[in-house]
């Protein structure tokens, strides 16, 4: 009898809480890969996503939602998207209905892996391991940017302005990320959060 | 040295790889043996001005085509290789129609 694969979370530790931050595993997310196929590819796609979900495709690194909030698109390289949905949204098969003649759909569900750094100072901590400009006036709510996080390639997404980031990274590397943003926190927390040296 | 990605904006060279001259163009099928020789071995090491290839591998997935100077690095111009390609080919086109 085959043996039956139960999904298993790519980082086996819980949350990790230092002065203020959280660094999480955000829960499952279904992930769709969007490539508009060469010609008119481009512009059908960025019309069939209009109608049907009443969205722009971002021309620029930047995120978009749906009215619902359900659903988001990012930009993720020239004429190419991520739409992210809540694991069991169902969201290939819409898709499929929507634009599958325009575009090439593939399921990043199993790829890549979520995680979430917020609070307060989570841009000093970001910063120490990303090599992009996170500035508010450079880096703002729903940019995005395909970057590297120490050598780990990622997506970063800024969600709102307390700063909250999302790593999308590919799910054999998060536990890596996880315990580089460990390091990363902690000694931020040793070298000038703590105030009982 | 920085590049600055056309989709991407500002970079650093971690994110990029490098893959050579950008000016050498494919022969015809029926070019000499001494076209294809030059096309696959032979390159110019200029001293100045350069065109080439960088992949931006970390980041957008793009190739581009770079002017830099080889002995200042100064980076003069980034573009889109897909754009510099459709604008040769539109380019061969128009002179087409006209011969």
């Amino acid at each position: 009898m085959a043996d039956q694969l139960l999904p298993v979370l790519p980082v086996k530790y819980g949350s990790l809480r230092v002065g203020g931050m959280t660094f999480e595993q955000s829960p499952l997310a279904e992930t769709v890969s969007l490539g508009a196929f060469s010609g008119d590819g481009r512009d059908a796609l960025v019309n069939r996503i209009h109608e049907a979900f009443g969205v722009m495709l971002p021309e620029h690194p930047r995120a978009v939602h749906t009215m619902d909030g359900r659903c988001a698109f990012l930009w993720n390289g020239p004429s190419q998207w991520l739409a992210i949905a809540e694991d069991g949204a169902g969201l290939l098969s819409r898709l499929r209905e929507v634009c599958e003649d325009v575009c090439a759909l593939t399921s990043q569900s199993d790829s890549r892996a979520i995680l979430k750094l917020s609070g307060p100072d989570s841009r000093e901590a970001a910063s120490r391991l990303v090599p992009i400009d996170l500035h508010p006036r450079a880096f703002g709510k729903d940019h995005v940017a395909s970057t590297l996080a120490g050598h780990i390639p990622v997506i970063m997404w800024q969600t709102d302005d307390v700063p909250t980031y999302l790593f999308l990274v590919f799910r054999s590397l998060a536990a890596s990320l996880f315990h580089d943003f460990s390091v990363v926190l902690n000694g931020f927390s040793s070298s000038e959060m703590d105030t009982c040296v | 040295m920085r590049l600055t990605c056309p989709f991407c904006g500002s970079r650093g060279l971690e994110e990029f790889t490098y893959r050579g001259d950008a000016s050498v163009r494919r022969p015809a099928a029926d070019a000499s043996e001494q076209a294809w020789v030059d096309y696959v071995y032979l390159r110019d090491n200029p001293c100045g001005r350069h065109q080439e290839l960088w992949y931006h591998g970390a980041g957008c997935r793009s190739w581009l085509v770079v002017t830099r100077d080889t002995r200042t690095h100064e980076i003069f111009d980034v573009r889109n290789a897909r754009d510099v390609a459709v604008a040769e080919r539109q380019t061969e086109a128009g002179k087409g129609e006209n011969s």
